[in-house]
């Protein structure tokens, strides 16, 4: 018996051992941070005893960023939380700013030709990388290329498939040295009268050019997405698969330089000191919490300076007096619809889906399920985006009306059934499962009963199945929520890309011809003002279809400190409010 | 005896092989796949996705997967590639380009292996059962000594409440009182090099199996204590001590013992909502994510870890019946 | 030799003692343990919420209650989120503004039949196969132990999935609105820690003097693992009992979480409506907003517990022979 006891205690104080060991000397402030730039200064006073974290320092920016990427690679990632990390560590040849426009970034101007086939940036002169060597046209054609590179199978690769010959080449499983030349001429860097470039090395390779397959104005938006962003090849091949693990090939031309990537806990970023832009006046630091009560309770603890402010802490968030004036709550980047099945009964009948999209309550959904945090939407674009339609009143809550459509339609309801003709028809509600969407799902099942008196059985699936149960039209579910959130800010993400026959819209069996040509006709426009009314017809001719439901758009609900100042809020701050324009933040002293 | 022991680790072997086949069927009958993620992220397009088949070698027949996962199988290029046999457990199809071995073994640059995924894993079940044992054995003790007494209701009380709260309640309970209240960690642990992170995951991690462990001590000891031979030993005048730690625990910690071992198993790679709840770097959540998200090579890989531990904390707990009590045999 | 005249005794034409069976006896122990009675009350009253909650239950559970979300109980004046209570809902409300008391009576149905009927499964076939590996050692040990090794192995929540998602939509997926699936799920994953546990104890009490000496006098292997064996590995094996029970409605719970639970009803006049394992995932994420969502459940399952642990102990007590006589 001795024996057991002895080796129990040895093992209690092996693990001690083995926790605490390695690593050496135990610091219990400040992170462990390589080098101090200048902009810090030492922690202040007011400090709860013993504790944690770095330090509430004035010019540590400390975000909750959720769920740790999967990979950091600007020509694969796709994730909300990856492309938080690429945005301060790289810049593409445009970014956006504040109201949404596209800027200059590492291009100081761009210029189409005279039908928009074809688009040459010029990029800024001196530009660099954050470790001072020379940044050129050489690079966006790498980057750009290697996103279309079939080896890379980027998820948003498709993004940039405007551009001649990348969709065949993409696609494309056998030799591919055919396809891949009409890419290499389609992307292209060149000194400003042409010729070739000679390598990274050559500083007088300023021009980078696209070309495309049809006329697409919108494409300098595209540009300045992550997939693009410019990482060096030699860093990316040096590395192999695994180059993004070590933030010492993590070079870029961004506002920040990744200085420590710590799998499944942290991201730090100092300022890049070789920014040509404005430079950011504090460091940034990710944490990675996925609990939001967790997340919550870190903030109120100041271990944090930003984090999501979760629909069901926003009770105790307004009635607490300082809680409340650290919170803040503006439009989103998305919107989400009851989308109809087109091709399955009953609602191929327009007549039903107005029914159901009348006898939707918008703003109990807004109140009872998302405490809030949202706004009823009967238009597809969202406040804040261009093209938005302002005052659409078609089809939103109506119970009587919609009783009387569906009678009219020569619908009956019996017994919760839905019936035409003597024959009833099954309506099932199909979804993910998960807490939040039962809670959902339930009060559409009820508030349905309610107003049309139908029953609609609930049919929750694994998450994963029900993802490819959606993905083909003959298995998607007659009707379900389902949401888009913007790309970039053009019309031509929220329209053409989505709803062209053979995109998004064919999960649920949509097509509409008629507008197919509107949206191809105003992708190709150059004018801006026709452009933009051509796409206000389409979008007209999809809410006057009836198609489906648009329910709610949502909003960033966040909480952050009163010592970060000057936060630029964009409805694109998927993560963090600010993230789109993260030099104009200051970090006071507290 | 040694032979025993020798039959018992080639038995492994097949047991191993039984889990891969009938995990590597039961994940394909699965629906769906791995390139259908979460409907709110966007969706691999049919071209890319054409590709990812490829080069994951999903186009090809069931029976030459698995072959190509165990054996191995030759590239596009005619090298061969090894699989299983050879330590490779395959490539992760969620995180592109590491391999399973890679995310749940290596540690970061310049760190020795206890850095690694598996090895804060380790450490934390390893931490979990010993918190369990060295706490729970001794309550239990006093609780069947003095049966019905405070001792007894206070243990059954924490007991109850260990096996009653799911472990994200006791989390975030634990965090408000220990960080917000009383200031003594900080909710986000920031480094993991102090001994004073580890203690609540441990005790959360571990607080359901202390529970076990107490009660299961109890009720053993308690059957102990009316045996003759207990009264024999007091009746000898022997030191209460003695008759307790030399005649009685010896008899009673065999059903303790035999939860332990696998319970050390389970620690170490259940530890999915300590991981949510503290940001542990652990390997616990790889076990869960991997099967939802439909990553092949990670369901494999983590299965087939979690098949070793336990067959190994099994033959480690055979062992130390032996150990205990001298009149066991484990042969016949 | 005088007769010498002693007392006079009564004929004694029959003996007035009635014969007590040692159930009788046990049971009556049983009884007068006042922890296990105690424990006997609580199951028997959550046995009746259970078969009344639809009589006793304020409010349907499904009902919701626009702009009353997330209501304290009725006694609260301003909670943290500077809502008052309401008369009507005595535990206060929901997301959806559904009244928790209700919703924790109608939750006991899942909650306590999936802590009794599988558990039932798990210690019959746990049991059996463990004696049989402990006591006859050799090949069925080896054999049976690495059939264990391969279930213990075998990711759960892969089978889960695999079983639930494919039987689902099938007759057996049908039954008690799936609920039949998931027990059986639960018992082939769950069985396995008892045969060990069992074949351990077995293993340790085969050796003992009192089994020798029964298989000395001839008695038969079944009889001996019946009757002797068996009464011996009770203690542990009531502890293990009262441990599944929570651990089973709260793997309900998870299971819920990660998509694989009960089916959400949408009629009220259901049987299977929640359970207290998916109100305690409800009522963690709103730990800030209405800790009660969480708290109510939360106390169900402890006193589950406890009272199926001070019927266990008593039962353990009430049928060990060497008690007899001594309470």
């Amino acid at each position: 018996m001795r024996k057991l006891f002895t080796l129990m205690g040895l093992l209690v104080v092996a693990s001690m051992v083995l926790a605490a060991c390695g690593g050496g000397a135990t610091p219990t402030t400040a992170p462990a941070q390589p080098e101090e730039p200048a902009a810090t200064e030492p922690p202040a006073a007011t400090q709860p005893p013993a504790t944690e974290p770095p330090a509430a320092e004035p010019g540590i920016l400390r975000v909750n960023s959720v769920t740790f990427p999967d990979i950091v690679d600007p020509q694969k990632s796709s994730f909300v939380s990856e492309i938080a990390v690429l945005q301060m560590v790289y810049e593409g040849v445009t970014k956006l700013d504040g109201d949404l426009n596209t800027v200059p970034a590492a291009s100081d101007k761009w210029e189409y030709n005279a039908d928009a086939t074809q688009l040459s940036f010029h990029l800024r002169d001196g530009l660099t990388y954050s470790d001072g060597s020379p940044l050129n046209a050489a690079r966006f054609e790498y980057s750009f290329h290697r996103n279309i590179d079939p080896a890379t199978a980027g998820e948003y690769a498709a993004i940039t498939d405007d551009i001649l010959g990348a969709a065949e080449w993409r696609g494309c499983t056998d030799s591919c040295d055919d396809e891949k030349a009409v890419v290499d001429d389609s992307v292209k860097a060149s000194h400003e009268d042409g010729s070739d470039c000679t390598g990274y090395d050559d500083a007088a390779c300023n021009t980078f050019t696209l070309k495309f397959k049809q006329p697409a104005p919108y494409f300098h938006t595209v540009a300045s997405l992550w997939v693009g962003y410019p990482a060096k090849q030699e860093l990316i091949e040096a590395g192999g698969e695994n180059w993004w693990l070590d933030p010492a090939n993590q070079i870029g031309n961004g506002p920040f330089v990744l200085s420590n990537l710590e799998q499944g806990v942290n991201a730090h970023f100092v300022p890049n000191e070789n920014y040509w832009d404005t430079k950011p006046s504090y460091e940034l630091d990710y944490s990675y919490i996925v609990d939001s009560a967790v997340a919550f309770e870190a903030f109120k603890n100041d271990e944090l300076d930003i984090v999501v402010a979760a629909a069901e802490d926003l009770g105790t968030i307004q009635n607490d007096a300082t809680l409340k004036e650290q919170y803040v709550n503006y439009a989103g980047s998305c919107t989400f619809a009851v989308m109809f099945h087109q091709l399955k009964e009953p609602f191929t009948d327009p007549a039903v889906r107005a029914a159901f999209s009348y006898a939707l309550d918008r703003n109990a959904w807004v109140t009872d399920v998302l405490q809030g945090l949202g706004a009823p939407a009967l238009t597809w674009i969202p406040p804040g985006f261009p093209g938005f339609k302002e005052g659409e009143t078609r089809f939103g809550f109506d119970a009587a009306k919609a009783v009387q459509t569906l009678t009219d339609a020569g619908y009956t309801v019996e017994n919760g059934q839905l019936m035409k003709g003597g024959t009833a028809i099954p309506i099932e509600l199909t979804f993910s499962d998960s807490p939040r969407n039962r809670t959902r799902y339930e009060w559409l099942a009820a508030k349905y009963k309610e107003v049309l008196g139908i029953d609609m059985p609930l049919n929750p699936v694994e998450a994963t199945t029900y993802t490819s149960l959606t993905k083909d039209v003959k298995t998607a579910p007659q009707m379900f929520i389902l949401g888009w959130c913007a790309d970039y800010p053009d019309p031509q993400n929220w329209l053409s890309v989505y709803w062209k026959t053979g995109a998004f819209g064919e999960r649920i069996g949509f097509s509409n011809p008629d507008m197919d040509a509107l949206m191809s006709q105003a992708d190709a426009e150059l004018d801006p003002t026709k452009r933009a009314d051509l796409y206000q017809q389409a979008q007209d001719m999809l809410v006057a279809g009836g198609y489906v439901a648009f329910m709610w758009n949502n909003v960033n609900s966040y909480l952050v400190k009163p010592w970060v100042k000057d936060i630029t809020r964009t409805p694109m701050d998927a993560n963090w409010p600010g993230q789109q324009v993260p030099t104009s933040i200051t970090v006071e002293a507290h | 005896m040694a032979t025993y022991f020798l039959r018992r680790i080639l038995w492994m072997i097949p047991v191993l092989f039984t889990v891969a086949l009938i995990t590597f069927v039961m994940m394909h009958s699965a629906p769906g796949g791995p390139w259908d993620r979460d409907l709110s992220a966007r969706q691999v397009d049919p071209a890319t996705q054409k590709v990812l088949n490829t080069y994951y070698g999903l186009d090809k027949p069931l029976w030459r997967q698995f072959v190509a996962y165990v054996v191995g199988d030759f590239t596009q290029e005619g090298k061969f590639d090894c699989g299983l046999v050879c330590g490779d457990l395959g490539p992760s199809y969620r995180v592109r380009g590491r391999s399973v071995q890679d995310i749940l073994f290596e540690p970061p640059k310049g760190k020795s292996a206890i850095y690694s995924r598996f090895g804060y894993s380790m450490r934390l079940g390893f931490l979990a059962v010993s918190m369990a044992a060295i706490i729970g054995i001794p309550v239990g003790i006093a609780a069947a000594l003095k049966q019905n007494s405070w001792v007894d209701y206070l243990s059954l009380f924490i007991a109850t409440i260990g096996i009653s709260l799911p472990s994200f309640v006791m989390a975030i309970f634990l965090i408000i009182i220990f960080a917000s209240i009383l200031h003594l960690v900080s909710v986000i642990p920031k480094n993991w090099d102090e001994i004073k992170a580890w203690i609540l995951p441990a005790a959360v991690l571990g607080f359901g199996t202390m529970a076990y462990v107490a009660r299961l001590t109890r009720t053993s000891m308690l059957e102990v204590l009316r045996q003759d031979y207990v009264r024999t030993a007091r009746a000898k005048g022997l030191h209460e001590r003695v008759v307790v730690f030399r005649h009685m625990l010896r008899n009673a910690i065999i059903p303790v013992v035999t939860i332990l071992g696998p319970a050390l198993a389970a620690l170490v790679t259940g530890s999915f909502i300590i991981e949510t709840m503290f940001s542990f770097p652990g390997m616990g959540r790889a076990f869960v994510t991997a099967i939802g998200q439909r990553d092949y090579s990670m369901i494999m890989g983590t299965t087939l870890i979690y098949v070793f531990l336990v067959s190994v904390a099994n033959l480690a707990v055979d062992f130390l019946y032996v150990f205990i009590d001298p009149r066991i045999r484990l042969e016949d | 030799m005088t007769e010498i005249a002693g007392p006079q005794l009564p004929a004694i034409t029959e003996l007035n003692v009635r014969g007590r069976s040692p159930w009788q006896e046990a049971w009556g122990r049983f009884l007068r343990n006042k922890a296990s009675l105690g424990g006997l009350v609580i199951v028997i009253f959550f046995m009746l919420v259970t078969v009344f909650a639809s009589v006793i239950a304020p409010h349907s559970p499904l009902q919701l209650h626009s702009g009353k979300s997330f209501l304290p109980p009725a006694w609260v004046e301003k909670s943290t989120t500077g809502k008052t209570g309401d008369q009507q809902f005595l535990l206060g409300t929901d997301t959806l503004g559904r009244d928790a008391l209700s919703r924790v009576l109608y939750g006991s149905r899942v909650s306590m039949m999936v802590g009794f009927v599988p558990t039932v499964i798990i210690i019959l076939v746990g049991t059996l196969v463990g004696m049989v590996a402990g006591y006859y050692g050799g090949t069925w040990d080896n054999f049976l132990m690495r059939l264990t090794d391969i279930m213990y192995g075998f990711p759960d929540l892969l089978f889960f999935i695999i079983v639930l998602i494919a039987l689902r939509d099938t007759w057996i997926g049908e039954l008690m609105s799936g609920l039949f699936l998931l027990f059986f799920a639960l018992a082939i994953v769950n069985w396995v820690s008892v045969a060990r546990l069992v074949r351990g104890q077995v293993l340790s009490l085969k050796e003992k003097e009192f089994v020798e000496a029964a298989r000395s006098i001839g008695v038969k292997d079944s009889r001996i693992m019946l009757r002797h064996l068996l009464p011996n590995i009770l203690g542990p094996l009531i502890v293990l009992t009262a441990f599944q029970i929570p651990n089973l409605i709260i793997l309900e719970a998870i299971l819920g979480y990660l998509g694989l639970g009960l089916k959400p009803a949408t009629n009220p006049d259901a049987f299977f409506i929640t359970s207290w394992g998916s109100l305690l995932l409800e009522g963690q994420t709103a730990i800030n907003a209405q800790p009660f969502l969480l708290l109510a459940p939360a106390v169900c399952v402890a006193l589950v517990v406890v009272a199926f642990t001070f019927i266990g102990d008593g039962l353990r007590d009430a049928l060990d022979p060497r008690m007899r006589g001594t309470q």
